[in-house]
């Protein structure tokens, strides 16, 4: 399977453009692991956050209601 | 020209001559070196270049100079050229370590002994900054070459950044993936907020799939005392999007807690590849 590209500079500007080596692949896949748990944990909080607002709405309320109760 | 031992009625050559007048007049060639080396008689009253993007020694011994020589070492990489003591002293008012693009002059007084005289160079300049590099983003990650951590100070501007995927930016010191990594964000317009607390990468800003100019990432990054062993503190704010409809500006700091100085830095989009951009990357004294 091929592996990612990175890109590497060495000095005066120059740089490579290579695979990842074996390391670097296992970083990448851990980083991209946490980024979904990440995305997800956002999704999650953005939908209990719409859900809550909905229930206000639904009993004549806003977050602003909420804010001048101290809440 | 090396020091010479001339005899009497020797002929001197034109070439010899010109090359005499050149180091009279603290000019000529220099000697390039582009790995670690240790200095040699023939190098008396020569100049010598170091050039490499890792660091690198000079290597001073004993019993090859004589008091009144002299050596110019010039440091053209942006790896750290150390001025090393062998088996002769080496002493200096000031730092034994060459920046990129920064001088000094071995002036010997024994055959074991010699004050290193640093010039001022480029990075060296008070209250200026120097350009250590500029690169293009590419790929699932890009990382800068290794620079010089004799600054007080790192001033990194981003331009036209964007990618694969709408995501976010992140920064990684010395391609450290431990824990080390403290930080807050802030959105003001979602608004919207988030902290890593001993993560091991940190989240600088939104960035877009759309190549149009204006949602494209802009912004600005500064890490402070890069050269503590203690901790690193960064800050910085941009704007860019992440498939928002409009723009949003965010504004992050943080620390990098590990015994390291900083010599690179590596950029990754949270997913995806980058599609393109621009990173200047400054050096402050």
């Amino acid at each position: 399977m091929k592996k990612p590209m990175v890109r590497i500079y060495t000095s005066n500007n120059e740089f490579i453009d290579r695979e990842m080596n074996a390391a670097e692949f296992v970083i990448y896949q851990a980083d991209q692991a946490a980024e979904v748990i990440r995305q997800a944990e956002a999704e999650a909080k953005a939908q209990a956050k719409a859900a809550a607002e909905n229930k206000l709405a639904a009993l004549g309320l806003t977050t602003n209601d909420l804010r001048a109760l101290g809440l | 020209m090396a020091k010479q031992t001339f005899t009497t009625g020797q002929v001197l050559t034109a070439a010899q001559m010109t090359s005499l007048q050149q180091t009279a007049m603290l000019g000529g060639a220099a000697s390039a070196k582009t790995a670690s080396y240790t200095l040699v008689a023939a190098d008396a009253g020569t100049a010598i270049s170091m050039s490499n993007a890792s660091a690198t020694t000079i290597t001073v011994n004993t019993a090859l100079f004589a008091a009144g020589d002299t050596v110019q070492i010039t440091n053209l990489g942006a790896g750290v050229c150390t001025i090393t003591a062998g088996t002769a002293t080496v002493n200096t008012s000031a730092s034994l370590a060459l920046a990129q693009y920064e001088s000094g002059t071995l002036d010997f007084t024994s055959t074991s002994a010699a004050i290193f005289i640093k010039g001022a160079g480029a990075a060296a300049a008070s209250g200026g900054l120097t350009l250590l590099t500029t690169m293009t983003l590419s790929g699932a990650s890009t990382t800068s070459a290794s620079f010089s951590s004799d600054y007080k100070y790192l001033k990194i501007y981003f331009r036209e950044i964007y990618g694969s995927a709408n995501d976010v930016l992140r920064l990684r010191l010395n391609a450290d993936t431990g824990n080390n990594y403290y930080a807050e964000f802030t959105i003001p317009s979602t608004p919207a907020t988030g902290r890593d607390q001993g993560g091991t990468s940190i989240r600088f800003s939104s960035i877009d799939t759309s190549s149009t100019l204006t949602n494209k990432m802009y912004g600005t990054m500064e890490l402070f005392r890069p050269s503590d062993t203690d901790v690193v503190h960064i800050y910085g704010e941009s704007i860019g999007k992440n498939g928002a409809t409009n723009p949003q500006m965010s504004f992050f700091s943080g620390i990098y807690d590990n015994s390291a100085v900083i010599t690179s830095l590596t950029f990754f989009p949270g997913s995806g590849t980058f599609s393109g951009g621009t990173v200047y990357i400054y050096g402050g004294n």
